[in-house]
């Protein structure tokens, strides 16, 4: 039976149809074989134009479907649903992007960015002509979650998951649970202290027979995926397997190390970090002493390791503005005689730590701001620190503070070491911090099905974000695994028994170890487990025979398209 | 006007479709929960459907919010209620609130409205749109917005003369005047409140002349000039339709400012200014966009990378607060601001400002209750587990999601709608565990409890 196909080119509200001539490549494909229908759309994803397709494939009997518009990462889902509604086997749908790979690709020539464009569909054409219906892997979920890093942010991670019947593996490498803000007293916004809070946690967690917690335990291995996820734990000297549905990534930050001379930092006398000071007006009582001296003095540098140039840390880490400002006012309220000097690149209290600043302010606290091209310097003078600025508050004079003590305002850095990251093959942004599947909508998620992420680890995070980003985490791995069963696609490859000589070439190139060799009929061939294959094609073209195909993408439907292109 | 009254149960009531109820609903309904999501605005969405970008991906905001409200719309454990208002909202007990909701009448039937415009041709009255922001108008029998979600039409019966035009209009007949109020008594479990915020409204601030001097709009109203479903199809000043070429953005309106009520700051304002100028700077490629600021708080992930974006695009940073604007003759305004680089007062001439208006909080949460819902000092709703449980509200089983609790960003309205919902399905868990759960995992051989 010859294909009836439907295809929608959208104008992405302008997105494409700025730069594209949506109508002319919708009269460029009408009248193509087995196309029935060819249409534009002002926003193929909306609820209106959804109803519509569904009516169309009924209208016309279509039997395939494309839509050329974004990004399939952010409407594959949506458009397979569609073609679902309207009773089609949602394999067949084909998704052209025509956004990212043209109109956004070629915003400076728009001849250029229609004919690439027209090829595209053309291209999705070939392929929807040579899809097949195909069925999902259905996959049995574990009803257990790993959540790895028991701070704050894995530790409530775990509570939420427990309270929802789910066993959970806290997995900690260090000796004792909670993180840096054990480490911490006075916390800003709450009258509660850091080691309060994850004493709390702690004795929760410990209530709950639902959860064991592995100290000084880190994940080796990992094999399977989402719904059934073998780790392999190292726990001092002993190794064991535990198996998951899901794994909560919370392995948190660092905070920034400056650089010899960073600022004076190791050079000259009494410049220390805010974490330092942080434990140093913990812990001192009546009078604030540092190295044997009292401490009047006190000027923080702001941004040491953030908003740095291009190459260093570029981004803005958050917290640490009004940690500093509140770790000052507490210095002034607890210690006698202390003046507080703020060098700042503009101060970044967002929301209702605005009060804290207005607080500090009032308190007599002294705030300069320097140009973004002329930073602060600190030098010492009679072995005393002293910074120098020229400041913006006060029209580009030039200040010198001599100060008792220097505090640099480090911000939160990735982790350095990346086992985790790369034993579970997390995206890196930019900033190095683990990438989310999408930055406004999907903040929690991975590419990697079943693997969220919460907490600093994912970026710079306050507390009270850290832990909204922890529940949101377990609500979504939770969700994974609560019904029990799990549908995957079902786009992997497959070997072809009597082309396959055995030769074992594609056994290294599997990254997921999903190929094994096998005796079949007198023979020796390569197979695939279809559980741990993810259909990332990196196994075909090693075939010398081309016994390998991919399920979905065929060298038949691959070649088809190519020629479509060319 | 008469009203039936219907009795309806479910798991989790959801108060509000914006982003945050949204994905609120959507994560209870997808671990087997029945929802009731009640909207009292004819179309979901909230305030982010209405948006044109979103920083710092410059991803289209309606592209990615309607596919969301799709699933939202056709979820089977999804209950959708639009142009309804919750009230009287009272806990008997654990995991058992009873609420009342006033379904008002659309005077269409929304199963046969095609939304073919017809009634929108003939309808005589002309208001001011408000999903425009009142930049342009409507009709009275109007469909809201081009990609409102449920799309049908809606009579705006305060504004309507009752002429039957639309009636005869309608090939499908499914406009019907004698639609009345329907209100419901409602049972449920858990409660989630995603109410959102409210803008600043700067007829407040009557120096910066808003409401008097035609080009001076509100940032909301630029979303609107800038948006894919914009009223003009480009960017005109209000006064006389001109394409302007200096631009100007005043951030702080209403925000860090004790002498209007708000002396927090609102968190997404300098963001939008700054994604805005940036889009600006696009649609307009002759413009100048100047941005007069106290403080850029780029602070989220990746924003201080856009702040570096636009700047290097040529977004004018000045960093001074505004005193006072004028206009000229020629519809044109004169900023006087202190320059703090310098040290001076200045003025400065602009064709079109925009002012950058805070986010307040939406005081019509507290009124849903009968019981007392506690808010803090601003008027947001009171989250009083701040730091371990930032969801939970004075009233156990009712849950925070989104700025009803504080301003914050789209990222970080997700998170708290993610916290508000995993809140929600432990209590309604809690409730229906009558034993110890099972694990079938020996704790024993683990050491290190």
């Amino acid at each position: 039976m010859e294909k009836r196909i439907g295809v929608y080119i959208c104008h992405c509200g302008g997105n494409i149809s700025d730069y594209v001539d949506v109508e002319k490549v919708r009269q460029s494909v009408e009248n193509d074989d087995n196309i029935v229908l060819a249409k534009t759309t002002m926003f193929a994803c909306s609820d209106a134009n959804q109803n519509e397709m569904v009516e169309d494939i009924k209208n016309h009997n279509l039997d395939a479907v494309i839509v050329a518009s974004c990004s399939p990462k952010l409407h594959l889902v949506t458009f397979r649903n569609v073609t679902e509604r309207g009773d089609l086997n949602k394999y067949t749908y084909v998704h052209a992007n025509i956004r990212e790979q043209a109109s956004w690709a070629h915003a400076d020539n728009f001849p250029a960015a229609t004919d690439k464009t027209i090829q595209l569909v053309k291209a999705a054409i070939a392929k929807s002509r040579t899809t097949k219906a195909l069925e999902p892997t259905k996959i049995k979920a574990e009803r257990s979650v790993a959540v790895i890093g028991a701070g704050v942010t894995g530790m409530k991670a775990a509570i939420t998951l427990a309270e929802k019947d789910t066993h959970v593996f806290l997995i900690e490498k260090e000796s004792q649970v909670g993180g840096w803000v054990a480490k911490w007293k006075d916390l800003f916004m709450t009258e509660e202290t850091g080691d309060m809070i994850v004493k709390q946690l702690h004795e929760d967690l410990k209530k709950r027979q639902n959860v064991s917690i592995l100290l000084n335990s880190e994940v080796i291995g990992n094999v399977g995926s989402i719904g059934n996820i073998s780790l392999k734990i190292k726990q001092k000297e002993e190794e064991f397997d535990i198996t998951v549905g899901s794994v909560l990534v919370a392995t948190g930050f660092e905070p920034y190390k400056p650089k010899e001379d960073e600022f004076g930092f190791g050079k000259v006398p009494n410049v220390i970090t805010l974490p330092e000071f942080k434990q140093l007006i913990d812990h001192e009582k009546g009078k604030l002493m540092y190295n044997g001296k009292k401490v009047e003095n006190i000027a923080y540098i702001y941004c040491v390791g953030s908003r740095q140039p291009e190459g260093g840390n570029t981004y803005c880490s958050r917290y640490c503005c009004t940690a500093t400002i509140h770790a000052a006012i507490e210095a002034r309220k607890k210690f006698k005689d202390i003046q507080n000097y703020h060098f700042t690149r503009g101060v970044r209290s967002y929301g209702k730590q605005e009060l804290l600043y207005a607080e500090s302010l009032q308190g007599g606290d002294i705030f300069l701001q320097s140009y973004e091209d002329d930073l602060p310097t600190v030098f010492a003078r009679n072995n005393r620190p002293v910074v120098r600025i020229n400041d913006i508050l006060t029209g580009g004079k030039e200040l010198e503070v001599e100060a008792d003590l220097v505090v640099l305002v480090t911000g939160m850095a990735p982790r350095s070491n990346d086992t985790v990251g790369s034993l579970f093959k997390l995206p890196r942004g930019r900033d190095r911090f683990f990438n989310e599947v999408h930055m406004k909508l999907r903040p929690v998620e991975t590419v990697i099905d079943g693997i969220t992420i919460a907490g600093a680890c994912q970026g710079p995070k306050t507390i009270l974000e850290s832990v909204n980003s922890a529940l949101a985490a377990a609500t979504k791995s939770y969700s994974n695994i609560s019904k029990g069963v799990l549908e995957t696609d079902p786009q992997i490859a497959t070997i072809d028994v009597k082309a396959c000589t055995g030769c074992g070439d594609c056994i290294p190139e599997c990254p997921f170890d999903a190929i094994s060799m096998v005796e079949d009929k007198g023979k020796t061939v390569a197979v695939i487990n279809n559980t741990l294959c993810k259909g990332c094609g990196m196994c075909t073209p090693v075939c010398p025979t081309d016994a390998i195909d991919l399920v979905a993408f065929s060298n038949v439907q691959i070649m088809g398209m190519i020629d479509a292109l060319v | 006007m008469k009203t039936q009254n219907k009795n309806i149960t479910y798991d989790a009531l959801v108060i509000g479709a914006g982003i945050a109820g949204g994905e609120a609903a959507l994560n209870l309904a997808n671990t087997g929960f029945k929802v009731l999501l009640v909207e009292k605005d004819d179309s979901v969405g909230g305030k982010m459907i209405l948006l044109s970008k979103v920083f710092p991906t410059l991803d289209c905001s309606a592209c990615i919010t309607t596919p969301k409200f799709s699933e939202i719309a056709r979820h089977p454990n999804i209950t959708l209620f639009t142009g309804s208002q919750v009230s009287n909202i009272k806990k008997h007990g654990e995991n058992n609130f009873t609420a009342t909701i006033h379904k008002k009448p659309r005077y269409v039937h929304v199963e046969d409205c095609t939304a073919c415009q017809k009634c929108e041709q003939v309808c005589p009255v002309n208001v001011k749109d408000q999903y425009q922001y009142n930049l342009v108008g409507r009709k009275a029998a109007y469909i809201p917005f081009s990609i409102c979600s449920p799309k049908a039409a809606v009579i705006d019966i305060d504004n309507c003369t009752l002429c039957g035009a639309c009636e005869r209009a309608c090939p499908t007949n499914c406009i019907d005047f004698t639609m009345e109020e329907e209100v419901y008594d409602l049972q449920v479990k858990t409660i989630v409140l995603s109410t959102g915020f409210k803008l600043f409204d700067p007829l407040k601030m009557p120096r910066y002349g808003y409401g008097v001097y035609k080009n001076v709009v509100t940032s909301m109203q630029m979303e609107r000039l800038i948006a894919p479903t914009r009223p003009f199809n480009n960017v005109l000043r209000p006064g006389d339709g001109k394409m302007p070429d200096k631009i100007a953005y005043v951030l702080c309106t209403g925000s860090r400012d004790v002498t209007v009520g708000n002396p927090i700051c609102s968190q997404i304002c300098c963001m939008y200014s700054i994604k805005q100028a940036q889009l600006l700077m696009g649609a307009l490629p002759m413009a100048d966009v100047t941005i007069y600021y106290l403080n850029i708080r780029s602070f989220g992930k990746g924003f201080e990378e856009f702040y570096e974006q636009a700047k290097g695009m040529g977004v004018n940073f000045v960093k001074g607060k505004i005193g006072k604007i004028t206009e000229k003759e020629n519809g044109s305004l004169i900023l006087r601001y202190e320059d703090i680089n310098s040290g001076k007062l200045k003025e400065a001439e602009h064709d079109l400002v925009v002012l950058s208006v805070g986010a307040l909080p939406n005081n019509e949460a507290k009124g849903l209750f009968a019981d007392n819902l506690q808010l803090d000092r601003f008027n947001f709703v009171d989250q009083v587990e701040l730091m371990t449980s930032p969801a939970k509200t004075n009233i156990d089983g009712v849950f925070v999601a989104g700025t009803a609790s504080a301003p914050m960003d789209i990222p970080d309205t997700i998170l708290s709608a993610g916290s508000a919902s995993s809140e929600a399905i432990s209590y309604l868990m809690k409730e229906n565990a009558p034993q110890p759960p099972k694990s079938g995992v020996k704790v024993g051989q683990f050491s290190g409890c």
